[in-house]
């Protein structure tokens, strides 16, 4: 019971999502599916955030559960990042599916049960349970791509994300094969006392751990991953884009931490020369280089963002890197930064569905011209995200990348260049941000050309004020969010 | 004659890289699929295989229950995509799926 409760942002979601389908099921009259979704996805982020605040690291819990499941202080931190994300989705799909007539609910439930499966995948300490997590967040992102059936690029965007995504998930279970081969266990903590008692053939050890990061990496779409990233954000509709690029990626970040600090947390494994952050490192410097260099020959806006989230994961990958000298402090960066990411891109996304109507749908930066000077208040929290990611101060975004590159100035050495790459990077993406910041507020819309007009509608305006009221807060008081962040991650690490 | 965990390894590796190589090389939805399904099965080989040393508990076995489980789910969302596919394009050929970045 006590097990029940303390999974509670887990368990709401998976027995509301099924209760709703039923109630969508058996209703003689149309139920407001997005609303009931949203409830449910406002109570789990409720529950987990109380939790985080109240007892962080409930005792007492069967061995069956934790062995499987996770429930500690980094649980409940992603619970919160996963739930705000869906949230912003949810509401901003809300506006997005009645405004262009798509409104199907199980979108809605794709997108729940989705969630439920990507807290499964952040809390897990098995791989069975971990693989489990994976595929049901991925089967039904998979799903919410092609529900426009009749759409050519929502399929092709849904035929290259199914086939690659399942083609990755083979990849890793060819690692977690390995690893098991070379310890007997499948839990991460048997796998890790196997490797430090040194029973564990080396060998093995070494590719099913190149093996698993790259079915990681491809999950993140971290460079030389990325590849389907930028196709399948533009054929998603802009709600669901939203939720891959939040969602999916903090999920897969949040798994590979735990993976990475328990089963590979080896002093031997975790050599800076010669063990695993190189590699990391290397695949760092890869994608702030793809992403931030891809991101400015773009026009249509959810390409940006998908290369801006590439480039996203360079920056998370070089707190990975650290890790192997300021763990805790590099731990508290990425989950900081987790927190940011979800707040700048979940409003980048909800601010470009308030933007269009039908017909008139924002979808490239042309689009935006003048926007903010017809609708000014309307503008701003896309204004804020784009500072956001960008990484101006106040805002959420520059304390996530301070924080990072200051625990990789701590690591030294390579890692240091790699902050300093970040940086000048960082700068770069100025030009593709402060583009959609100039678009809007600068420029006027040249004679006679189409430009998009706002809808309205309540959900998605919700959605902004969260996800704007996030991304300021913890640009203001950013020392509450990294505490929590640092006694989250301090979780992974007794 | 007795075939020592070795020689599995070797076979699953195999037939790992043939459906890696496949993947890769052909550019047929309904081949791709088959691929992956391949290369989840060479991983179930060597799931039961490495099983084979650690008797005492069956993590090994239970991990291809649960992939051959999910591997099920994956398939007929991949064939669903594959019809939506087909009668957009006529063909399950997925070089045709060019209409995006342009």
């Amino acid at each position: 019971m006590t097990a029940l409760f303390a999974l509670a942002p887990l368990v709401l979601l998976l027995v509301g999502g099924l209760l709703i389908m039923l109630v969508d099921a058996f209703a003689k009259e149309r139920v407001e599916v997005s609303a009931l979704v949203s409830t449910l996805l406002g109570a789990s982020f409720v529950v987990a955030a109380g939790s985080l605040l109240a007892d962080p690291n409930p005792s007492g819990l069967p061995a069956e559960i934790t062995r499987y499941l996770a429930v500690d202080a980094t649980g409940y931190f992603t619970d919160v990042v996963l739930t705000v994300a869906a949230l912003i989705a949810t509401l901003a799909a809300g506006s997005y599916l009645r405004e262009h007539e798509l409104e199907r609910p199980e979108i809605y439930l794709l997108l729940l049960l989705s969630t439920f499966g990507a807290m499964v995948l952040a809390r897990a300490a098995d791989l069975i349970v971990l693989f489990i997590g994976l595929e049901t967040m991925s089967l039904a992102v998979y799903g919410m791509i092609a529900m426009r059936r009749n759409n050519a690029r929502s399929i092709e965007a849904a035929t290259k994300y199914f086939l690659l995504g399942s083609f990755a998930a083979a990849i890793f279970l060819f690692g977690a094969a390995l690893l098991y081969g070379a310890t007997g266990g499948t839990s991460i903590a048997a796998i890790r006392d196997a490797i430090r008692g040194g029973h564990a053939e080396p060998a093995l050890v070494m590719l099913g751990l190149v093996f698993t990061l790259a079915g990681f990496a491809f999950k993140v779409a971290a460079a030389p991953f990325h590849g389907w990233a930028p196709d399948a954000y533009e054929g998603a509709m802009i709600p669901v884009t939203g939720f891959m690029s939040v969602v999916v990626k903090a999920a897969a970040f949040a798994s590979l931490l735990r993976v990475f600090t328990g089963v590979f947390g080896d002093p031997l494994l975790m050599h800076p020369t010669t063990g695993w952050p190189t590699l990391v490192a290397a695949l760092a410097l890869l994608s702030m280089l793809v992403g931030n260099l891809g991101a400015l020959g773009q026009k249509n806006i959810k390409r940006i963002l998908a290369f801006s989230g590439i480039a996203h994961a360079g920056y998370v990958l070089v707190g990975f890197a650290s890790l192997h000298a300021v763990p805790e402090d590099a731990t508290a960066a990425i989950l900081y930064y987790f927190l940011a990411y979800a707040g700048g891109t979940g409003l980048a996304l909800a601010s470009l569905v308030a933007f269009g109507s039908k017909g008139l749908e924002a979808v490239d930066v042309d689009d935006l011209v003048g926007l903010g000077k017809r609708h000014p208040l309307l503008a701003l929290p896309m204004a804020i995200a784009m500072l956001s990611l960008l990484g101006i101060p106040p805002t959420a975004g520059f304390f996530a990348k301070l924080f990072l590159f200051q625990a990789a100035a701590q690591a030294g050495g390579i890692f240091a260049w790699l902050a300093l790459a970040g940086v000048a990077l960082s700068v770069v993406s100025g030009f593709y941000y402060l583009r959609i910041v100039v678009a809007l507020y600068a420029s006027e819309p040249a004679e006679g050309a189409v430009v998009a007009r706002p809808m309205r509608s309540g959900y998605v305006l919700l959605a902004m004020v969260f996800g704007s009221a996030l991304v300021v807060k913890l640009g203001v008081m950013p020392g509450l969010y990294l505490d929590l962040a640092l006694e989250a991650g301090r979780g992974l690490f007794h | 004659m007795e075939f020592g965990i070795g020689a599995y390894a070797v076979l699953a590796t195999t037939i790992f890289g043939i459906g890696a190589l496949g993947f890769v090389v052909r550019r047929n939805f309904l081949v791709q699929l088959m691929s992956v399904e391949l290369m989840l099965n060479a991983v179930n080989l060597l799931f039961i295989a490495f099983n084979r040393i650690y008797v005492e508990q069956h993590g090994g076995q239970s991990f291809a229950f649960v992939v051959i489980a999910v591997a099920a789910a994956e398939a007929a969302l991949g064939l669903a995509i594959a019809i939506a596919y087909h009668r957009i394009h006529r063909s399950v050929e997925t070089d045709l799926a060019d209409r995006l970045r342009h």
